[in-house]
């Protein structure tokens, strides 16, 4: 059995790399268990660290005594806000409107979460670090927690004195007259979504090794991370140390999924701690740690307004979005990450002319929210689509009809939304078209009709999307979102033996890009592809990227950086070529690393011969007066915006609750695809993603604000029984607008597969009148929709 | 070697090879394989056993070495991820059928992944989808959706000649 079911349907690249399924070129090493995470790394005397944390939500600290833990045996150090110099962070978003509210990296007077770092212990082995930490006195004067984004307890005390009302943002926009449309609407749905917080929870954790040399007076840091430059300016920033003395270095990265873009409080505490003793101190977060103190995602509550014509035509679209920004709007994105996003994107891949959105962000007493994969996306595409669905229902119009009718079409491109986005390509119909044959959609009717009559109830649910991907100047402009400058530069550097590096700084936490890269560079040289390698390890030789890997972007920002840098190193090598052929550059070729001037029967050279004789030959410098065969280029990729479209067919047990996803299909156009196998890697893994935000990950506090999912037993990700085999096909728009027409496809899966699961078991219960207003739907959920059709009926 | 109260000494076989070595009994096996034997290729993704990525075979059984201390190796044969291949460089069949099925991203679980099949596969033959994703339904992977990984074991299953 392939693994995947999946054909080019518009094959647009030549044969070359680009576009070949080539095995990752980084497997080998993670195989054999050579990959080096941070956890791996060592050095003389480092020394390990354990945190102390908040067990209250929202407390004053009145006092921390550290002396028993500073007494035992193997303690190098017991560290609170008081020893270390005062650090903070805050977002670097400027949206109008968005309040700031900087984050001690160690709570000072009060904390704000369970799990607030409150303290560090400093010791031989971890061991004795988390028993010193145990050891840590912390008297506390309790606080009423705000569990609620908007919602006062009684006693009610601020989190942040500054803001007595706990909101952060509070806004709204409107494009069209959507008030005059739903005035004389003939029809008007509405839709209430609750999405629950969940995580990335990548497999490993967060985790550091900071060293500090004072001597030297030069800081050395290992991190988990995706963003090195990034980190590199806060861990300046907080210690002092100057940026060009401080280097961020990372090797393998377990997974990310958008946890691991801030710069976290831990990261720069282990920094200052380092600094402060003059030693190296190394943090590896365990679970437990991850799952309440590591930022959260989504946590959003959506109310939706859809008007319609008798036809079921989209007049207009109101949306009040209400986001839990936790104790801290964080340093990643903000909290509007969430929330604002959603309201951005909300018109997905439909034609609607009038649109109005409200959005409020409220802090509580929970850990911050951060950037999961298909952040903001999932909420607005989850509350859309089950909201289409309810209409068609109504309107007595079949599902995939309605969403044709009202669908943007191939020449409307570009088009342009009503909130200014310019989608650049796609193949939103024709996604449509491919989920509705691989659903087997008619047939899939009678079954459904058949498995009622026997007392079983299945479902489908689609969901087509739109999402924008690489994130570059112009689109964060289209979507109105001003929090990091998204540019990458890439530096290609072929030595003396004509063998390539690559130097980036968008690290891989999984993605292949040191195959992609290697693919890009190699096809644009003519040299094999073992004959490139891609360093993204070191902060210090890597060319600036602040962004870093995140928001769908390494494969169009970076791929179209090394693209462009690998173009003037082809540019150069044959111009050398040329003189030393002497013949005119412009007619030579170059395949498999070697150069052949056609009008000569074929006379050739191998690249690494040119480049050799560059470096002895003067005479070659009339020609090239500065033979280096190192190029970089900054690359700022035009607004491009990537499609799919998901189907899932799910069985609900009316007894217990349980609900089985029998099938997953999925058709996806990320433009130019580089190599399928990463492609597809990324769009199945993201469906699995979304199956457990859809159906188990929930992060549950109770009133107090204490979290109650601190475990792997209790925080439930997806495992081989739950995740069924996904069918995937593929579809290739190019975008106009980047190098070569590459889109990025990594959050894709993750967008689509929530709404279409949710929107399957609605379908399944639909006889029951009642509808999915949640995610994920646990059993209790669903029984509960069940015995609402039961109370009705 | 003298032996400290608060210490013990473990005997125990690691990738064929023997080590005796002295320690503090609340050791877990995982972090006495990764910091006393420098053998990092065992993960820890949740240190409560529930991931499986610290999974190592036991005298050819897998367990989970983050919720076993390392006194419970002595007199043991652990094999690890580093202990798969018995050449270096060369990938075991079951290693090279992930490569070929795009089984990993990020690699982090993957070395749990390997041990599991590693000890199904010594045992099943010819096993249908369902029963590869009964038998890895133990480890936890956040990558791939476990699609590569099941068409790994069933590549792994033909190209292993055992
Ligand atoms: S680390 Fe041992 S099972 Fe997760
Ligand atoms: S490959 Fe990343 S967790 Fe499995």
């Amino acid at each position: 059995m392939a693994a995947v079911t999946g054909t080019s349907v518009r094959p647009t690249a030549p044969p070359g790399l680009i576009g070949t399924r080539v095995n990752r070129v980084e497997d080998a090493r993670l195989l054999a268990g050579r990959g080096r995470y941070v956890a791996d790394v060592t050095l003389p005397r480092i020394k390990h660290a354990a945190f102390v944390r908040a067990w209250p939500s929202h407390a004053r600290i009145l006092s921390i005594d550290t002396t028993r833990a500073r007494t035992l045996p193997g303690v190098v150090a017991a560290l609170t806000a008081a020893d270390l110099p005062p650090a903070t962070l805050v977002d670097g978003n400027w949206i109008p409107g968005l309040a700031k509210t900087p984050q001690p990296v160690l709570a000072r007077d009060k904390v704000r979460f369970v799990g607030e770092a409150v303290a560090i212990v400093v010791a031989t082995s971890r061991y004795v670090a988390e028993d010193a930490a145990e050891l840590v006195e912390v008297d506390y004067e309790q606080l009423p927690a705000v569990d609620h984004a908007g919602r006062r307890p009684s006693g009610h005390v601020p989190i942040l004195d500054e803001l007595p009302d706990d909101l952060i943002y509070d806004r709204g926009e409107s494009f069209g007259n959507p008030d005059l449309m739903f005035r004389d609407a003939p029809h008007v749905f509405v839709k209430d979504l609750a999405l629950a917080r969940s995580m990335a929870a990548p497999l490993e954790c967060r985790g550091t090794v900071a060293s500090y040399d004072p001597a030297a007076g030069s800081l050395d840091v290992w991190c988990s991370t995706q963003s090195p430059h990034l980190l590199r300016r806060r861990l300046s920033a907080a210690s002092g140390v100057a940026e060009h003395r401080v280097r961020v270095m990372m090797h393998d990265v377990g997974g990310g999924f958008g946890q691991k873009i801030a710069a976290h409080p831990e990261e720069l505490a282990i920094a200052l701690a380092s600094c402060a003793l003059g030693i190296p101190v190394k943090w590896i977060e365990d679970r437990r740690e991850n799952l309440m103190a590591a930022p959260h995602a989504r946590g959003q509550r959506v109310h939706l307004k859809l008007a319609t014509d008798d036809d079921g035509r989209f007049l207009a679209l109101r949306a009040r979005i209400v986001g839990d920004a936790g104790a801290y709007s964080f340093n990643a994105a903000s909290a509007l990450i969430e929330p604002y996003i959603t309201a951005r994107v909300m018109t997905g891949v439909y034609r609607i002319d009038h649109y109005g959105y409200h959005v409020a962000a409220g802090l509580t007493n929970k850990s911050p929210v951060a950037p999961y994969r298909g952040v903001g996306f999932i909420a607005a595409q989850t509350a859309r689509e089950l909201l289409i669905d309810e209409a068609a229902r109504s309107l007595g119009i079949d599902r995939f009809e309605l969403r044709r009718r009202n669908m943007i079409r191939p020449d409307d491109f570009p088009y342009r939304s009503c909130t200014g986005l310019v989608f650049d390509s796609g193949s939103y119909l024709e996604a449509l078209t491919t989920v509705e044959r691989m659903s087997a959609y008619d047939d899939f009717r009678c079954e459904q009709e058949q498995a009622r009559a026997s007392g079983r109830f299945i479902g489908l649910g689609i969901s087509p999307y739109v999402e924008p991907t690489g994130w570059g100047t112009e689109a964060m402009n289209q979507i109105g979102w001003h929090s990091f400058p998204s540019n990458d530069s890439a530096r290609v550097s072929m030595d003396i033996s004509g063998k390539v590096t690559i130097s980036i700084g968008t690290p891989s936490q999984g993605q292949g890009i040191e195959t992609t890269l290697a693919q890009i560079s190699a096809e644009v040289l003519g040299i094999p592809l073992d004959d490139v390698v891609v360093s993204f390890t070191d902060s210090s030789s890597a060319p600036t990227s602040l962004a870093g890997t995140r928001a769908s972007r390494a494969a169009v920002v970076s791929g179209g950086a090394v693209g462009l840098a690998s173009q003037d190193l082809r540019e150069r090598i044959l111009k050398v070529a040329g003189a030393l052929m002497e013949t005119d550059a412009s007619i030579l070729t170059v395949a498999d690393g070697v150069i052949t001037d056609p009008s000569e029967d074929a006379a050739s050279m191998t690249v690494a011969e040119v480049v050799q004789k560059a470096f002895q030959l003067t005479e070659i410098r009339s020609a090239e007066p500065e033979p280096n065969f190192t190029a970089t280029r900054f690359y700022d990729p035009g607004a491009t915006y990537g499609n799919a479209c998901v189907g899932a067919v799910v069985e609900v047990d009316p007894q217990t609750g349980g609900v089985r996803v029998l099938r997953i299909v999925g058709a996806e156009d990320c433009g130019t695809v580089i190599n399928q196998v990463v492609v597809e890697g990324q769009f199945i893994g993201g469906m699995a993603q979304g199956l457990g935000g859809a159906l188990l990950e929930r992060l549950a506090y109770d009133e107090n604000g204490e979290i109650l999912t601190t475990t792997f037993m209790d925080y439930l990700l997806p495992t081989s029984t739950e995740v069924p085999h996904f069918e995937v096909e593929h579809l290739e728009s190019p975008s106009p607008y980047t190098w070569r027409g590459i889109k990025g496809v990594g959050e894709s899966g993750t967008i689509g597969a929530p709404a279409a699961i949710a929107a399957a078991i609605a379908d399944a219960l639909a006889h029951t009148g009642s509808t999915v207003d949640r995610l994920p739907m646990l059993p209790e959920d669903v029984r509960a929709m069940v015995e609402q059709g039961e109370d009705r009926g | 070697m003298t032996v400290q109260p608060d210490e013990v000494v473990v005997t125990v076989t690691v990738n064929g090879e023997t080590v005796r070595h002295l320690v503090d009994p609340r050791t877990t096996a995982a972090d006495f394989l990764r910091d006393g034997l420098e053998l990092t290729g065992t993960h820890l993704g949740c240190e409560h056993g529930v991931c499986g990525a610290c999974t190592v075979l036991l005298d050819g059984r897998s367990v989970r070495s983050c919720i076993l201390y390392a006194p419970q190796l002595d007199g043991c044969e652990v094999t690890t991820v580093e202990g798969l291949s018995p050449v270096p460089g060369e990938l075991h069949p079951i290693q090279e059928a992930f490569r070929e099925c795009h089984g990993l991203q990020c690699g982090f679980c993957t070395p749990g992944f390997l041990l599991t099949v590693h000890e199904f596969l010594s045992e099943t033959k010819g096993a249908d989808e369902d029963e590869i994703r009964e038998a890895i339904s133990g480890n936890l992977c956040r990558c791939t959706g476990y699609q590569g990984i099941v068409a790994a074991v069933q590549r792994a299953d033909e190209t292993w000649q055992r």
